[in-house]
């Protein structure tokens, strides 16, 4: 009961992500939008419920398992695009090397020069 | 005898049972498999789990399509387990507070070029526009990405494959680079992996520590939220 409680919170909220996703007109997805407002509303309540952490702790596990499905697709699509994989391969195996190095190095600066500001104060 | 087992297989592909049956068999064996194999990163449980399932899936003559309606019934929490991340972002908002200036140098410019390397590179090689329709979200959550490529004209199934390539390269690089840029703060390396590598990077960043996984999450959130508000209008193919 306990864990169905906390699952009803995390439906709820991905409706109403859904709805402000289709009233607002936002190219967002209504799981991402209920994730925001899901945030914002612990936020301001200040605290979590034992039954929504349970809940979320759950979901959060099984990840994988969901998103399993859509990648053996995959598998499916690779004649599909026969004779483009080589462009598809290098351009990703350099563009993420590139993107996770840039990601790294900024947010090492940036953080090492914010937190040298906080010791002058 | 194999009448029967025609018969069977069309009984059995009726409702989603099977499939579900089948994705949760792989998902426990893959996970079996990566705990026996010493955790290789360039082998996540996504992979192995999806690598058993597509043999499984066409060997037996269930066919994906099949496969795929059945499995429907476990995707759809996609949705929920989407705002589920927003515990773990609540429960850490004390780390983010500490960390919001690095957070917000980093991500515009962050986000903006996960994309615009692999599409400059892509280009380059003489990609087709719906090639580079499709790659342009490869590091968007699986959800938001499809979205994107359908705006953009491009392939929903290459824009998957882009994705699953990507996530499980960031888990790889996150690791590498860190080692190299001697960066050991949580905190760091999970919003690079949430940034970079969307579901598959956060996933791995959970197996670090709960509070990579929310950094983890709060990257893969921005991200998704910036490239989809961003990039449909700035695309230039």
């Amino acid at each position: 009961m306990v864990l169905l409680r906390g699952f009803l919170v995390l439906v709820v909220f991905f409706l109403l992500g859904e709805a402000l996703r289709v009233l607002a007109g936002l190219p967002v997805s209504g799981g991402v939008l209920g994730m925001v407002m899901a945030t914002f509303t612990l936020m301001l309540r200040g605290q979590v419920s034992d039954e929504l952490a349970e809940a979320s702790r759950g979901l959060i596990s099984v990840l994988v398992l969901l998103i399993t499905p859509g990648v053996v697709g995959v598998f499916f699509i690779v004649d599909q695009f026969y004779g483009h994989w080589t462009t598809v391969i290098v351009a990703l195996i350099a563009g993420t090397l590139l993107s996770v190095l840039t990601t790294l190095w900024l947010m090492k600066k940036v953080s090492e020069s914010s937190a040298g500001e906080n010791s002058h104060e | 005898m194999n009448n029967a087992f025609a018969e069977l297989l069309s009984v059995w592909t009726a409702g989603p049972m099977l499939s579900i049956a089948l994705t949760l068999a792989a998902f426990l064996a893959a996970n079996w498999l990566f705990a026996r194999f010493r955790r290789p990163l360039w082998m996540p449980p996504v992979l192995i789990a999806a690598l058993l399932l597509a043999a499984v899936v066409a060997l037996s003559g269930i066919g994906f399509e099949e496969y795929e309606q059945g499995a429907r019934w476990l995707t759809v929490l996609l949705g929920p387990a989407t705002v589920a991340l927003g515990v773990p972002l609540y429960q850490q908002m004390h780390h983010i507070r500490a960390l919001w200036k690095p957070i917000l140098v980093t991500l515009p410019l962050a986000a903006t070029l996960a994309a615009v390397y692999a599409l400059g590179i892509a280009w380059l090689m003489g990609a087709s526009p719906l090639v580079l329709s499709s790659l342009a979200p490869k590091s968007v959550t699986a959800p938001i990405a499809m979205g994107i490529a359908e705006q953009l004209g491009g392939s929903v199934s290459l824009t998957l494959g882009g994705l699953l390539i990507t996530g499980v390269l960031a888990s790889v690089f996150v690791d590498w680079c860190a080692r190299w840029l001697n960066i050991k703060d949580d905190r760091i390396i999970g919003f690079a992996l949430g940034l970079n590598g969307h579901a598959i990077g956060t996933a791995r960043a959970f197996e670090i520590s709960p509070t990579a996984g929310a950094f983890s999450s709060l990257g893969m959130g921005l991200t998704g939220v910036f490239t989809a508000l961003f990039l449909p209008f700035t695309f230039p193919f």
